[in-house]
């Protein structure tokens, strides 16, 4: 099994990285490969079985939409094909038809992948908490709740009723007039939720693994749950301020 | 010209901080923010002091900005500061008020001010320091400052080009700040050069700023402070006026550009802070006795550390750990892993107190916060208090730190309890700014159990 990180040394904003060193520690036989940005992918020559990008600057994430545009294509194409592919906080953005840049009056092409777009305003930033659950019931029943934070200059745009990753109990979906939040297109998930939502959703990260094909426990599944768990029982508590 | 907007919230403030003291309250920040709600100009219709000194950065201001009061006074100069009160605007509003009479007028020669780096908009365009020390730029709170380059952004459109920059060398983000200040002096540290150039914990920056190429490290001693260089186009690390050549932990003294000053506090973080303030002291024509004779007073504020026996062969040291700061709390970490004994026991308490009430305190920091440090064999037991305590023992069970030598309390009240005090000698009461209550608390009950 092989996992490719997507210019971890930079796109690593809110402890995104610890997705990574979590799912190492679940995954203990998995080979990790670390694409950085001026280099060309491992998945442009290869069949990786996830695709795992973080949260990053929004200079950054021009740079990314520039490295990533020459293999549009395949990542179209790895989509197509069901490859577990997890970006998180404005990782997903790039994906995106457009991003706009408020304050710095920049308007970008995103690899136009996902039908959303995105607006970034960096005097107007969103502080929250995410608590919602997958919308398969199934999914919802094995995963439980789903927890996580928010933070972030933009908003997300478009319809995403049927491509959803979360139908949220509390907290914003797409941007403050949406309950529905991120996108998922087959194996694709893109998510506003920032930073270390495995290790945060050991219940996530156990469907993601089995979307690999591997039935395993968490790593450190027992912390992972009572931390999850306490949270969970905050989130829920009608006097949280979300 | 003071316009009757100026002159009205003038009065009213000045009248709110008159009230404030009669009630015997501090009157470090209502007045402040009365005159900027009035007139949002406010601080723009004082009138200077002879010299205006802001320290800004992630790390350090309020130690810096301490120390240079202090020199100053002990100089003879008539200091105005913000050491007291909040460092957003109507901190500052408030400490230049205090010092202006009705009609705007300093009553001191110098103001020292600390300027919280988010609040730089707020502010500059008020008033032109001479000086701005900015000690470095580094991830902090991501609810509150998001990320480096939005705060470099930030500085970069609000600082006055006329001041002076008083910058660490060693920080690439911060020595490139404000380019369009060209009066620059920048400080750094050669002394205990690291042998490695990759840091521990993440980066803030990887690629040059200005053609993309690698930075390419010449050492790193913490995330992105070193000495780096572009591969392609030589943008990096810049030539220091003010270096720290060495450090003698055994004589307590270090050395800057020759001269030796007495180690007020031997955490590293904190040399850079002092050579920043000596780069400006020395520039303001500040003696080298002048400032070995403050530096004999000089104390870190015992808010943020202090260190005492506790009898038995025991020994207390408490110190400010700056919670949904990363970088801050890794550096304790690391400062805290390197300082003498075998028979070290840690108490944390870094949860953010009015995250964790009716509310849930975004965690995503601990992901970013380095616990290789505690791996030390010389630390024994590791206590973690709070109600975020369980998200701890996730992370070092993650970094792998042995069960054993941890423990989970939910609450802080009593944490001490948890104590090992049979085994171990040298207590460490790491604490975030808002709990010091409780620190105070729990150290208070800890002397009670050493019957100290």
């Amino acid at each position: 099994m092989t996992i490719e990180i997507l210019f971890g040394e930079t796109a690593n904003l809110f402890g995104d990285m610890q997705n990574m060193e979590y799912l190492k520690k679940t995954l203990p036989d998995a080979a990790f490969v670390e694409t950085a940005l001026p280099d060309k992918p491992y998945f442009v020559d290869n069949t990786p079985d996830m695709l795992y990008m973080g949260a990053m600057t929004e200079h950054t994430q021009r740079r990314v939409i520039e490295a990533l545009a020459p293999y549009r294509e395949r990542l179209a194409s790895l989509i197509d094909g069901g490859t577990l592919m997890l970006f998180t906080g404005n990782a997903g953005e790039t994906l995106f038809r457009h991003i706009s840049y408020v304050t710095e009056k920049i308007e970008t092409d995103g690899l136009d992948l996902v039908p959303l777009t995105a607006k970034t305003d960096l005097f107007d930033r969103y502080n929250g908490k995410a608590l919602g659950h997958l919308p398969g019931a199934a999914e919802a029943q094995a995963v439980g709740p789903v927890t996580g934070f928010r933070s972030q200059f933009s908003r997300w745009y478009g319809e995403n009723a049927d491509n959803a990753f979360l139908r949220m109990d509390r907290g914003m979906g797409l941007n403050e007039d949406s309950t529905l939040e991120g996108w998922r297109d087959r194996n694709l998930i893109c998510t506003a939720v920032i930073g270390p939502i495995l290790p945060l959703n050991p219940k996530l990260t156990e469907y993601l693994c089995s979307l690999m094909g591997v039935c395993v426990p968490a790593a450190f599944r027992d912390a992972a749950i009572r931390a999850w768990e306490q949270r969970v029982i905050e989130m829920e508590d009608p006097e949280t301020r979300f | 010209m003071k316009t009757l907007r100026f002159l009205f919230a003038m009065v009213a403030a000045k009248c709110a901080a008159l009230g404030l003291r009669l009630l015997g309250r501090n009157a470090t920040y209502l007045p402040g923010l009365i005159a900027v709600k009035l007139a949002p100009d406010f601080i723009g219709h004082l009138k200077k002091p002879e010299t205006l000194i802001c320290v800004t950065g992630t790390n350090g201001k309020t130690t810096t900005s301490n120390f240079i009061t202090s020199v100053l006074k002990s100089t003879g100069k008539r200091v105005t500061n913000n050491s007291f009160g909040s460092n957003v605007q109507a901190g500052v509003a408030a400490a230049l008020l205090l010092n202006a009479n009705l009609f705007g007028k300093p009553k001191n020669d110098v103001a020292v001010i600390e300027v919280d780096e988010r609040s730089s908009l707020k502010i500059y365009p008020y008033i032109t320091p001479d000086y701005i020390v900015i000690n470095n730029i580094m991830r902090d709170s991501l609810k509150r400052n998001a990320h480096t380059e939005f705060i470099s952004f930030i500085l970069n459109s609000a600082i006055p080009k006329e001041s002076t920059l008083i910058l660490n060398a060693d920080d690439i983000i911060c020595s490139h700040l404000a380019p369009q200040c060209e009066k620059r002096i920048y400080f750094g540290m050669d002394a205990e050069k690291p042998d490695h150039t990759e840091g521990m914990a993440a980066k803030d920056i990887v690629y040059c700023p200005a053609c993309g190429g690698r930075l390419v490290a010449e050492y790193i001693r913490y995330n992105h402070i070193g000495r780096v260089k572009c591969e392609r186009c030589g943008y990096g690390t810049p030539d220091r006026d003010f270096t720290v050549t060495a450090i003698d932990r055994e004589n307590g003294t270090f050395t800057v550009n020759g001269e030796d000053y007495k180690l007020v506090n031997d955490n590293i973080v904190n040399v850079f802070n002092f050579c920043g303030a000596i780069a400006l002291l020395t520039t303001l024509g500040v003696t080298h006795a002048e400032i070995v004779k403050a530096f004999e007073t000089a104390e870190i504020v015992k808010t943020r550390f202090v260190s005492e026996a506790l009898g038995g062969g025991r020994s207390l040291t408490m110190i400010l750990s700056k919670g949904q700061n990363p970088v801050a709390v890794s550096r304790v970490f690391s400062y805290v892993s390197k300082c003498e004994g075998d028979d070290k026991c840690l108490l944390v308490m870094v949860d953010d107190k009015a995250d964790n009430t009716n509310n849930v305190e975004n965690t995503c920091w601990l992901y970013d916060l380095d616990y290789r440090p505690l791996l030390d064999k010389g630390i024994g037991q590791i206590i973690f208090a709070g109600k975020r305590c369980y998200e701890h023992q996730l992370r070092c069970a993650m970094t792998g730190i042995p069960a054993a030598k941890t423990a989970f309390v939910p609450e802080v009240a009593g944490s001490v309890n948890a104590i090992d005090l049979d085994r171990f000698k040298d207590i460490y009461l790491l604490y975030d700014n808002y709990l010091l209550d409780d620190a105070r608390r729990e150290e208070k009950a800890l002397k009670g159990r050493c019957g100290a």
